[in-house]
């Protein structure tokens, strides 16, 4: 057999063969011919990707009631959602992490007793692992300890869903019954896909 | 052989192509994808809101006014203060005191000469400023009538009545009416 042609077929193994490093073989099949062997390998990284989410902010709008006998205190806020559609990591062992910060006031003057300028809410992400990943900020009426975290569990398989990340439960930092200094808030919401030994 | 070395290397490389933060060296890279910090906002409108009246009822209760003896305006008029409840402004605020003064409600036309048939008094809101706001019903202005506060604020305000003078002069005397009616309005506003 002419070597050039053991080659070339040589080399076609050695792509169904991928994965198995790179090797390069010479082996005498006869007295008169000889045959080489190279292996074609390759690596997939781990890759953990979010999907693009359905909007880039969350505007909860007028956070007050205006007319009740709660009027200026915290109103019913209802729950905001954002879905990160084709999230996805290619290997075992991966976790969503939050992390939240409350919704503080512009405003940055001293809080006058009866008021708050903080509004705490909670964050959490579906479905990724079993137990998702669920954080409530715990500001204080003058804005201090706006940032908090939250791990979900380990999902033991590579894994491709529409991932909901969905923010409830707004309440008053320091209590519903403070009234809100006026102006705008801010806070924000991280969302992390990544593996589980990192954290 | 080396052209064969170099298509293997190209291959691999195109595995590693679509990995973020690929790592080189051989070993497995590992990616973590993260989106944020996404903004969360939201807004609470600047408002002013008052509560109840409180100290019985919202009528400062002055009783007789003139001294029988004599029929002029008594010197000693007094009414409990009133308090107002639960009141807040969210913001800088500007608290107004107005008043207008007791007029006679049952006796009709202009007062016959050497009598009067209104009363001017001095009303005030303190609590919610350094300075309270002012007012009397006799003068032409009252600069003071309008205070500003710079900070949000809720407490009690309270409102007294004092200074009672007959409108036109204390010489005067007052005409006989049932009914004595003024009223005092106190008001607090967003300031700019």
């Amino acid at each position: 057999m002419n070597p050039r042609k053991l080659l070339i077929a040589s080399l076609s193994l050695g792509f169904a063969l991928a994965g198995a490093g790179q090797a390069l073989a010479v082996e005498q099949v006869s007295k008169d011919t000889a045959q080489q062997t190279v292996d074609v390998g390759g690596t997939v990284a781990n890759l953990c990707i979010l999907g693009t989410p359905s909007q880039t902010s969350i505007n909860v709008g007028q956070m007050v009631d205006t007319s009740t006998t709660n009027v200026g205190r915290i109103t019913t806020i209802g729950n905001q959602t954002v879905s990160l559609p084709g999230s996805f990591c290619n290997f075992a062992g991966t976790h969503l992490t939050v992390t939240a910060d409350a919704l503080l006031a512009q405003d940055t003057s001293t809080v006058q007793p009866g008021f708050s300028r903080a509004v705490n809410f909670t964050s959490t992400v579906t479905t990724w692992a079993n137990t998702p990943p669920v954080v409530t900020t715990a500001a204080t009426l003058n804005g201090g300890t706006p940032t908090a975290s939250g791990f979900g569990g380990d999902q033991g398989a590579p894994k491709l869903t529409d991932l909901t990340l969905t923010l409830s439960q707004f309440h008053t930092g320091g209590g519903d019954n403070l009234l809100l200094v006026a102006g705008g808030y801010t806070g924000s919401v991280t969302i992390t896909l990544g593996p589980s030994a990192a954290e | 052989m080396k052209r064969l070395l170099t298509i293997t290397t190209l291959i691999a490389s195109a595995a590693f192509a679509s990995a973020a933060h690929a790592q080189e060296g051989g070993s497995v890279a590992t990616s973590t994808s993260s989106v944020g910090p996404m903004p969360v906002t939201g807004n609470v409108p600047a408002m002013c809101s008052s509560g109840p009246i409180t100290g019985g009822d919202n009528v400062f209760a002055v009783g007789l006014l003139i001294d029988t003896a004599t029929g002029l305006l008594l010197q000693n008029l007094t009414a409990p203060p009133k308090t107002i409840s639960a009141s807040f402004c969210n913001s800088r605020s500007d608290i107004t005191i107005t008043a207008t003064p007791l007029v006679a409600q049952n006796f009709t036309g202009d007062a016959p000469t050497n009598f009067s048939k209104s009363v001017d008094f001095t009303a005030t809101a303190s609590g919610w400023t350094d300075s309270p706001a002012v007012t009397n019903t006799a003068a032409a202005t009252n600069p003071n009538a309008t205070q500003t506060r710079s900070s949000p604020f809720t407490g009690p305000i309270t409102v007294s009545v004092s200074n009672f003078t007959t409108t036109g002069g204390s010489n005067l005397l007052m005409v006989a009416d049932t009914l004595y009616q003024g009223s005092v309005t106190v008001t607090l506003a967003v300031a700019s």
